[in-house]
């Protein structure tokens, strides 16, 4: 074993390697740095829109130790969203600065999380943060955004919000612990145009929000079905955060599923959100939804790009993949749906990243991070069309070659002003715990096995169960 | 460590006491690296596993674990789903131990002829033990989905309109069906090596006695079959009470873990759930030990019950020989 | 694969023709059942993207596509990840075949006090979901600097593993009994009866040993997923995670046409090391 540097983290056996080729490649290296010859070079190399850095960024307050000598960083995300490439790019911008990726999985986050050994940089979805935030497990980034030029506070999209905090119950301003790569306002609807033909029915307008009655509307006569089989959903939603979209229509009314300090389910007791579930309950019944007893076989938007679905509930991030070999040109993006004029349209997922607060590196995580979020990377992505950017000054960077870019663009600048306020998840429960409640209640309910009261009830008291074991947890 | 014979001339009684001693240690030795692998690999993992089962660990860090007593185990007795996804694992088992452990023998009672292309038949049968798992999972949702199915279709070309929802109405039949296909032929193989171990003079004989095919099985194949088919009857019994991956997965799109139907909700569903999306780590874990007892008791009334049937040649209950 | 050791079938039956025939027919039809879902594994591997699930079901892709294994081969860097799969698999399984037999030889043929003891502890190792100690177990590879390196495999190599001993201890208990008394008379030690008498007679158990050590490596997705990272992983996992679009969401027929690649060098594997399986010495080497 080597003597422990500062450096060495919990990946002893490799730290080793890593220690023995710094002796080799020696005391050169480390002179260099020392003279300030190598600033961590990772400038974004391909300078994006014209808000974007052109400087290499200088390091916050807390001294440019990334450098000096071997850093090994572990970040656990997809390889999908970075991939060999980039961390080779990064490698090579910043020596000495090596990363161990690992593939985003929960039973290995919970094992490093308890080892001791969480990943410098994690990727979470914005209803992870309270929880994660209530167990002191992210890092305030703050002081390296005000020291950043690359990633500045003021040019954070409005999806961002969900990774600031003043406490676990209070999301949306306050410190900030991380960031969305990209994101979307994930309630709009994307119209089959062909399934509207078929159905003899008009398409709704693209400048104005229509109901969730009318949806419903909508849903019922664009189902097709054929002997025993449906041939084409009217409504497909991503029913795998169906909590979030109630969610979502409550805090249009002002509302919330739960009591304000979060530790009772209001569903009961509360005409509004009864309503609500009522809704997607309904659509169970008409069979004009994929359900439990009739389940997508992959997922409704992938369904919608074979045409069994009418009309898709998802964000702007779909429209890279809406158009298939057969939706080509049939394919309208619509505003979220209003539940009574009000108009929001948040993301409910919002994929980021965070950085560990047992980070033994965090100087060397934020120069990763940064890098990935305002970097290359981050231009690649704005690029690519797959989410709207998570900075402002990048918007200018998304694809409006074809006329349905345009389209969608237009629907999308015009619904960005609802996205302001990120949605409050409740910190005592894990991301699809309300989710699987439902969807395992609404199986029963649909084979007439419970009333849809009983239905309600089981949700709200079994939910009810999973935040009481979470609050006995946090405190 | 070769047996000491320089120490044979000695009393009778001394000599015995050795020669145990002897293969006492010959015996340890060869059992030394299960041994020590067990003490250092697996003995602390199965400590701290058990003190998980009386706390309130969530995987996340141990800032807030706490020690809560059977509270666990009381809530495992209370919580309906426990004893529901029990119910089912029965079931399930029930439906797929005897017609995993027929088929796969009666297959490799088969391929054991002396044919023309057996090779490939018990290549070909075996292809879905090799197939990964993403794959299996797929290729049967694709296959036997209500709407868009491959099965389902082609029911519709005979009837039209057909939409057999066999994945939710008919999942645990599905999941028996998908577990054969995955599991017969490792089953097959190792009744095949299996088969191998009987002499073939001993066929011969019986069969020049005038017995036939039927009862050679009877009365020579099976006897001494039988100390693999019990491995294969206990084993196949602890994993189908194990059985997670696929009626989970199959209910899971990318990576987002969602809840089977009811009817295929087996009790490995049940505790993944408690674990990995309501954190009950603590209460998951008290679950997991509940089963474990469970398989453990059924497991020892078969090993009891194994003397009756299961054929050894060395003497497997006593200490002596 | 024709001239294996079973006996001269005597012609003393009726129509000798019946029985084959029979026999093939029922294999035939399992065999049917069986690759039905292989097929439309190979089948789905070839289409489109709208192909796959599309209404009405096409049957047959409009147009073959083997662009899908071209972009299996070339989404990830595979051959690097068939390497890291073989290596893990290879090394796990020759350790993993010799203590197993070394342990179930001693659980089968040595009858000392408190052996039922510990083969029930050898079993109930098998009853105990792997779930209870995943966490456990990685922290204390985590502690030793092992995690995201192959030394684990190595480990749980050299201790064996309960189900090989198990299926060891079986086949070894079946071993007649004057094998090992002539062995013993001869003046052999218990290391020479096992190395020179049990192992060489127990090719079958070996080689079904064998492949299953490696398919369940290969295989595996879960034990990779935790303990190794991105770069030295099995391409199992990547089969799992790889094949995506940018929001993380699974590419089916480029999925599945990567799975088929994957399942061809087990299946290899089996077809040549089948002859080990179906060679049967034990006792008429001996007693004849």
């Amino acid at each position: 074993m080597s003597r422990p540097t500062d450096e060495t983290n919990a990946h002893r056996a490799l730290s080793r390697r890593q220690f023995l080729r710094a002796l080799s490649l020696g005391s050169g290296a480390a002179l260099l740095a020392a003279c300030g010859a190598t600033p961590a070079a990772i400038a974004p190399t391909s300078a994006p829109a014209p808000a974007a850095p052109t400087v290499a960024p200088a390091a916050p307050t807390s001294a440019p130790a990334v450098t000096s000598s071997s850093v090994l960083l572990t970040m656990m995300g997809r390889r999908s969203e970075f991939n060999e490439d980039l961390q080779q790019t990064f490698e090579t911008a910043n020596s000495g600065v090596t990363i161990e990726f690992i593939e985003f999985d929960q039973a290995r986050l919970f094992a490093m999380a308890t080892a001791g050994n969480t990943p410098d940089l994690i990727r979470v979805q914005a209803p992870d943060v309270p929880q994660l935030l209530s167990r002191n497990l992210l890092l305030d980034l703050t002081p390296y955004f005000q020291a950043s030029s690359v990633l500045k506070l003021a040019d954070l999209a409005p999806a961002n919000n969900a990774y600031k905090a003043e406490s676990p119950l209070k999301v949306g301003s306050g410190a900030i612990y991380g960031m969305v790569k990209d994101w979307s306002p994930d309630l709009s609807l994307f119209a089959y145009k062909a399934a509207f033909e078929e159905a003899g029915v008009a398409l709704p307008a693209t400048d104005t929000p229509i109901t969730y009655a009318e949806l419903a509307e909508l849903a019922t006569k664009l189902t097709k079905i054929d002997g025993d089989r449906i041939a084409r959903w009217g409504y497909g939603f991503d029913d795998a955060r169906t909590d979030r979209i109630w969610m979502s229509i409550l805090a249009e009314q002002g509302q919330s599923l739960y009591s304000d300090d979060f530790t009772t389910m209001n569903l009961v007791g509360n005409d509004t959100a009864r309503a609500v579930v009522q809704y997607f309950y309904d659509l169970a019944q008409a069979r004009a939804t994929p359900t439990p007893i009739n389940p997508s076989p992959t997922w409704p938007g992938e369904d919608f790009t074979k045409g069994t679905v009418g009309l898709a509930q998802y964000g702007f991030w779909f429209s890279a993949m809406a158009e298939s070999d057969i939706t080509k040109d049939q394919v309208v993006m619509l505003p979220a749906p209003t539940w009574s004029g009000g108009r929001i349209n948040p993301t409910i997922t919002g994929t980021g990243l965070v950085v560990s607060a047992q980070s033994k590196n965090p100087d060397a995580a934020w120069k990763l991070f940064e890098w990935y979020m305002g970097g290359e990377p981050s231009v690649d992505r704005a690029k690519s069309g797959w989410g709207v950017p998570a900075l402002v000054s990048q918007y200018v960077l998304l694809p409006t070659e074809s006329p349905f870019q345009q389209q969608v663009g237009a629907v999308l600048t015009s619904e960005l002003p609802y996205a302001e306020q990120p949605l409050q998840f409740n910190p005592y429960l894990g991301g699809s715990a309300v989710n699987n409640i439902w969807k395992a209640q609404l199986e029963q309910a649909l084979r007439g096995s419970l009333s849809f009261d009983e239905m309600l009830a089981a949700i709200e008291r079994e939910t009810n169960v999973a935040i009481q074991d979470g609050l006995d947890r946090t405190s | 460590m070769e047996t000491a014979r320089p120490m044979a001339l000695r009393t009778g009684e001394r000599r015995r006491i050795s020669r145990m001693r002897q293969r006492q240690i010959t015996f340890f030795l060869f059992i030394a690296p299960w041994l020590t692998g067990f003490v250092f690999l697996q003995a602390l993992p199965l400590l701290v596993g058990l003190l998980t089962s009386f706390t309130n660990y969530d995987g996340l860090n141990l800032d807030s674990v706490r020690f809560v007593g059977l509270r666990n185990y009381v809530r495992a007795f209370s919580d309906p789903d426990t004893g529901y996804s029990f119910s089912r694992t029965l079931l399930w088992s029930a439906l797929n131990v005897p017609l995993w452990l027929v088929g796969a023998f009666g297959l490799a009672l088969l391929l054991n002829r002396d044919m023309k292309g057996r090779g490939i038949f018990r290549t070909l049968l075996y292809i879905p033990s090799v197939v990964p798992v993403v794959a299996t999972i797929w290729v049967w949702r694709i296959f036997l989905d209500t709407n868009y199915g491959a099965l389902n279709g082609m029911l519709s070309l005979v009837r039209p309109g057909t939409a057999v929802p066999f994945l939710t109405d008919h999942a645990l039949q599905s999941l028996t069906a998908i577990a054969l296909w995955t599991g017969l032929g490792s089953g097959m193989v190792i009744f095949l090596a299996g088969l191998q171990g009987i002499s073939t003079e001993l066929v011969e004989a019986a069969r020049l006695d005038g017995a036939n095919r039927l009862q050679i099985t009877q009365h020579i194949t099976l006897p001494l079959m039988s100390p693999i088919i019990f491995f294969q009857f206990v084993l196949a019994l602890i994993a189908s009470f194990q059985q997670l991956v696929i009626p989970l997965l199959l209910s899971s799109i990318g990576g987002q873990i969602s809840v089977p139907p009811r009817s295929s909700y087996l009790y490995m569903v049940h505790v993944y759930q408690q674990i990995f999306v309501n954190q009950r780590f603590g209460y998951g874990t008290a679950l997991l030990w509940l089963l474990f007892v469970v398989i453990l008791v059924l497991t020892l009334i078969i090993f009891r019950t194994s003397r009756y049937w299961v054929h050894y040649e060395t003497d497997q209950e006593g200490g002596k020989r | 694969m024709s001239a294996i050791t079973t006996p001269r079938r005597p012609a003393v039956h009726a129509p000798a023709w019946v029985r084959p025939l029979l026999t093939y027919l029922i294999l035939g039809t399992v065999a049917a059942l069986v690759l039905l879902p292989v097929i439309w594994l190979i089948v789905t591997s070839l289409k489109r993207d709208v192909e796959y699930l599309a209404y009405p079901i096409s049957f047959w892709p409009s147009e073959l596509q083997w662009g899908n294994y071209a972009a299996a081969l070339t989404m990830i860097p595979f051959f690097n990840y068939v390497w890291n799969s073989l290596i893990l698999g290879l090394t796990y399984t020759i350790l993993c075949v010799i203590s197993s037999a070394m342990g179930g030889f001693a659980f089968a043929r040595f009858p000392v006090p408190g052996r039922n003891a510990l083969f029930t502890l050898v079993v109930a190792m098998l009853m105990l979901p792997a779930i209870v100690t995943i966490i456990p177990q990685f922290m204390i590879f985590a502690r030793l600097g092992l995690t995201n390196s192959y030394w684990p495999w190595v480990l749980w190599g050299l201790a064996g593993s309960p189900f090989h001993i198990f299926l060891f201890r079986q086949f070894f208990a079946a071993f007649p009994k004057e094998l090992e008394e002539a062995a013993e008379i001869d003046g052999c030690g218990p290391f020479r009866i096992f190395w020179q008498i049990f192992l060489p007679n127990a090719r079958p158990v070996i080689a079904t040993s064998a492949i299953f050590n490696f398919v369940w490596v290969w295989g595996d997705w879960f034990t990779p997923m935790i303990y190794l990272s991105d770069r030295n992983t099995t391409l199992a996992v990547k089969l799992a995670t790889a094949y995506v679009s940018p929001q993380g969401l699974p590419i089916i027929p480029v999925t599945l046409a990567a799975c088929v690649l994957y399942t061809i060098p087990p299946i290899v594997l089996f077809f040549f090391g089948q002859r080990y399986i179906m060679q049967g010495v034990v006792t008429s080497g001996l007693k004849g």
